[in-house]
């Protein structure tokens, strides 16, 4: 089973405010890139036998989401984004240190033993005004949100 | 020989590295990113500083590597001048594509990993004084040209995400091959160990440095400039100077292999 949550800030995101200017004032898609924002997203693979995932996922999110500056929601087995933007997921493809501190974390300290895997990644949310979004998502994603020699990315439909 | 210290927001080495290059005998000034690109060409060589451009937001080097101060870099690069990135100035090059220079980006500096007797056993920010072994003939980089092959040079380093990878299975090959390979990680003795603590953040082949395949551009992860002056040296070196402030520290060598290179190559 897997728990996903996603994660946001509640304050102005600098990094998603960086990332547009670029795109928009250097990179030439100020014609097509009409916002951005951004999200972590948690994937957490448990046990089948939790009874109440839903549960289990409030109580994960209150130690890997401060509330104080961010919000979440939390979906099993599947996660869904509105209408309106291209989900890009961003992630590793080398070992992801910080996912793997987390699985111990949880499992080892925080008692949640019912966890068996943690990813990490990021999602960028391109509203885009191109011909075709999906086309213009992939080569912003390869031109910037990605490294190709430690990231990967795909289009999350 | 005139240089230009490359400032982005979040640089924060700049001073100090003016200041190196200087005692090295080169005359400078601190270049900020949204000056009128077109005056770069004035300058003689360039070097990017160590710090955060942009609080590496995205990741290390990669907002900066988009500015257009950088396709004015890369002009003056093909051009032949010299270029010294430093820590995040090394991370801005790869991102730039500019290193290894091979026409994309080629490589990515990601974050640091620890393996000690096949196990990790640390990740992230270190900060500690490193050996480096010179890996390439004299005269085969414009930051290293008074360096011969196996000379030992001591800095300090400070980074997060300086573990050299990547997934072109032949790089590896064609940069010991081409002798882009500047420096690599060693012991004190010169020994070179794919284990930390000698190998310090996991860098692939020990990798703290590489230049292009002409050789005007290098690019490394520790600092030159932090150990420019024999002052800045450890208490424990036995080359660190108590009297004289002026005398040179191992760092040094670096400005001073730009320099020469400078008056060799006419740039």
């Amino acid at each position: 089973m897997l728990i996903y949550l996603r994660v946001w800030l509640k304050i102005p995101d600098a990094e998603a405010a960086t990332v547009k200017n670029t795109l928009r004032r250097r990179m030439g898609y100020g014609a097509v890139l009409s916002d951005l924002g951004k999200e972590r997203l948690w994937s957490i693979q448990v046990d089948d036998s939790v009874a109440d995932p839903v549960d289990l996922a409030r109580r994960l999110a209150r130690e890997l989401v401060n509330e104080n500056k961010e919000s979440y929601k939390a979906s099993v087995d599947s996660v869904d984004f509105e209408k309106g933007f291209v989900p890009v997921r961003v992630g590793l493809s080398i070992e992801d240190g910080e996912a793997v501190s987390a699985l111990n974390r949880l499992r080892n300290r925080l008692g949640f033993e019912v966890v068996r895997g943690v990813e990490r990644s990021v999602v960028w949310k391109l509203s885009l005004q191109s011909r075709n979004p999906e086309k213009t998502a992939e080569e912003i994603a390869e031109r910037l949100l990605i490294n190709p020699h430690k990231d990967f990315y795909e289009i999350v439909s | 020989m005139k240089i230009a210290v490359i400032q982005f927001p979040g640089t924060n080495c700049e001073h100090e590295t003016l200041v190196a290059a200087r005692s090295a005998g080169l005359s400078g000034e601190i270049f900020r990113w949204n000056r009128p690109a077109e005056e770069l060409s004035g300058f003689d060589g360039y070097i990017i500083p160590g710090g955060f451009s942009y609080q590496d937001r995205l990741r290390a080097g990669a907002i900066a590597s988009k500015e257009p101060v950088m396709d004015a870099l890369r002009e003056e690069a093909d051009g032949g001048k010299p270029i010294i990135g430093i820590c995040n100035g090394f991370q801005i090059l790869v991102e730039s594509g500019l290193l290894p220079g091979l026409g994309g980006v080629d490589v990515a500096l990601a974050q640091n990993v620890m393996v000690s007797k096949g196990e990790i056993v640390r990740r992230g920010f270190y900060c500690a004084w490193t050996t480096l072994r010179h890996e390439a003939p004299r005269e085969r980089c414009s930051g290293s040209f008074l360096l011969e092959k196996g000379d030992i040079v001591r800095m300090p380093l400070a980074h997060a995400e300086g573990n050299l990878v990547t997934a072109d299975e032949k790089l590896m090959e064609r940069l010991n091959r081409e002798n882009q390979v500047i420096f690599r990680y060693c012991d004190q003795q010169g020994h070179v160990e794919e284990e930390f603590p000698v190998n310090i953040n996991g860098s692939r082949e020990s990798i703290a440095g590489i230049c292009n395949p002409e050789g005007n551009v290098l690019g490394l992860m520790p600092h030159p400039e932090r150990s420019s002056f024999s002052w800045q040296l450890p208490p424990a070196d036995p080359e660190k100077s108590v009297g004289d402030m002026n005398a040179p520290g191992p760092g040094r060598m670096i400005f001073e292999s730009m320099k020469r290179y400078i008056e060799v190559r006419g740039c």
